[in-house]
């Protein structure tokens, strides 16, 4: 035990000495629920400015209800469909890299039973 | 191992999911310096979740994982590795397209060389030695779980995580691999062992704590544990 004081002692040191990103919890989840949010609430603002211009005809109110509807709507909805696609996509990258490992593995067995069905294997 | 010595290892409400499905509802568990504790449960109550979370692999959605005092929540796998948490997975994580030297040579990231690594393992596993230009798919289950542990161990860890290191091996082969386990928790490391087959580990563990549903439903001595493991395999 004696030498094991030791080296806790050293994981204690390397542990506070670790430089951590910040973050804590996984954020990943709530990042594609608020896409998702943010698209919604784009396309619906988008619509209700264009439903704002189509409904006025005085050209400074057209405009006003573009600035607040319309465009800050469009952006909502290109911040929200990145961080969908962002988000998603890794997800999804994540399972296939795990499918190709599982795959490649299953490969293996595959090769090493043939060897031991031709008599080759040693285990 | 002493009562009062701050945890090395601490779970706080620790909460897991994969994907939207929650695995982990809360999770509470510490280790000592020096300590061994077993979990314990039946398959799918969150012990390998729990392990992944704790070694990086899964970053929770809730709670925090302390290491000595300090939160690492969210840290890399790779750093807590370098730092001396050492996992050692279920399915073994060997490279079967490799030989013995070879997987042994990825230990190496740790800074030591690999004679010394080689000259430890086939020391503690003289079985390996006589292996060691072999391709390790070829070689039996107890065999590669013994190069799964000595790849962990070369790393001179702080902390072990084992995670159900009896899958798929005789009865003889687990009861020589926990015989080593044993050795090493005598060395002083602390470990957190993870268990279906409750009985061997119960014999040298300090503490145990049974998992069921995501939750930790009991922590006691092995011998209190003990006493409950058939009511909480069958249900009764």
């Amino acid at each position: 035990m004696e030498d094991n004081a030791e080296r806790v002692e050293a994981f204690q040191q390397e542990i506070q000495s670790m430089k951590l990103k910040a973050g804590g919890a996984e954020g990943e989840s709530r990042l594609l629920v608020l896409g998702i949010l943010m698209g919604v609430a784009g396309l619906v603002l988008a619509v209700v400015g264009g439903i704002q211009v189509a409904a006025d005809a005085n050209q400074y109110n057209q405009r006003a209800a573009m600035a607040t509807g319309t465009f800050l709507g469009i952006a909502l909805l290109i911040g929200g469909a990145a961080l969908f696609v962002r988000y998603s996509l890794a997800r999804y990258l994540r399972f296939w890299l795990v499918r190709l490992v599982h795959e490649s593995r299953a490969n293996t067995d595959r090769i090493v039973e043939a060897i031991e069905r031709q008599g080759g294997g040693q285990g | 191992m002493s009562d009062t010595a701050a945890p090395l290892l601490e779970l706080e409400g620790v909460r897991a999911a994969y994907g939207t499905i929650e695995v982990l509802h809360g999770v509470d568990l510490a280790v000592a310096p020096g300590e061994v504790v077993a979990l314990l449960g039946p398959n799918g109550g969150g012990k390998t979740t729990t392990i992944k979370v704790i070694c990086g692999l899964l970053r929770p959605t809730a709670g925090k994982v302390l290491l000595a005092g300090r939160d690492v929540t969210g840290a890399r796998a790779e750093q807590l590795a370098r730092a001396g948490l050492i996992t050692i997975p279920e399915g073994k994580g060997v490279f079967p397209n490799l030989t013995v030297r070879e997987n042994l040579q990825m230990a190496t990231y740790s800074g030591r060389p690999l004679h010394e690594i080689e000259a430890m393992t086939y020391e503690r596993f003289p079985r390996l030695g006589e292996r060691r230009r072999q391709l390790v798919g070829t070689m039996s289950g107890g065999e590669q779980q013994m190069l799964a542990m000595a790849r962990g161990l070369a790393s001179d860890p702080a902390v072990l995580l084992l995670d159900e290191l009896s899958m798929g091996l005789a009865p003889l082969v687990v009861e020589e691999l926990y015989g080593i386990v044993g050795q090493i928790a005598r060395s002083g490391v602390s470990i957190l062992v993870v268990e279906q087959f409750a009985r061997t580990v119960l014999g040298f563990a300090d503490r145990a704590a049974i998992m069921l549903g995501g939750r930790v439903r009991r922590v006691g001595a092995p011998s209190e544990i003990e006493a409950e493991l058939s009511a909480v395999y069958l249900g009764g």
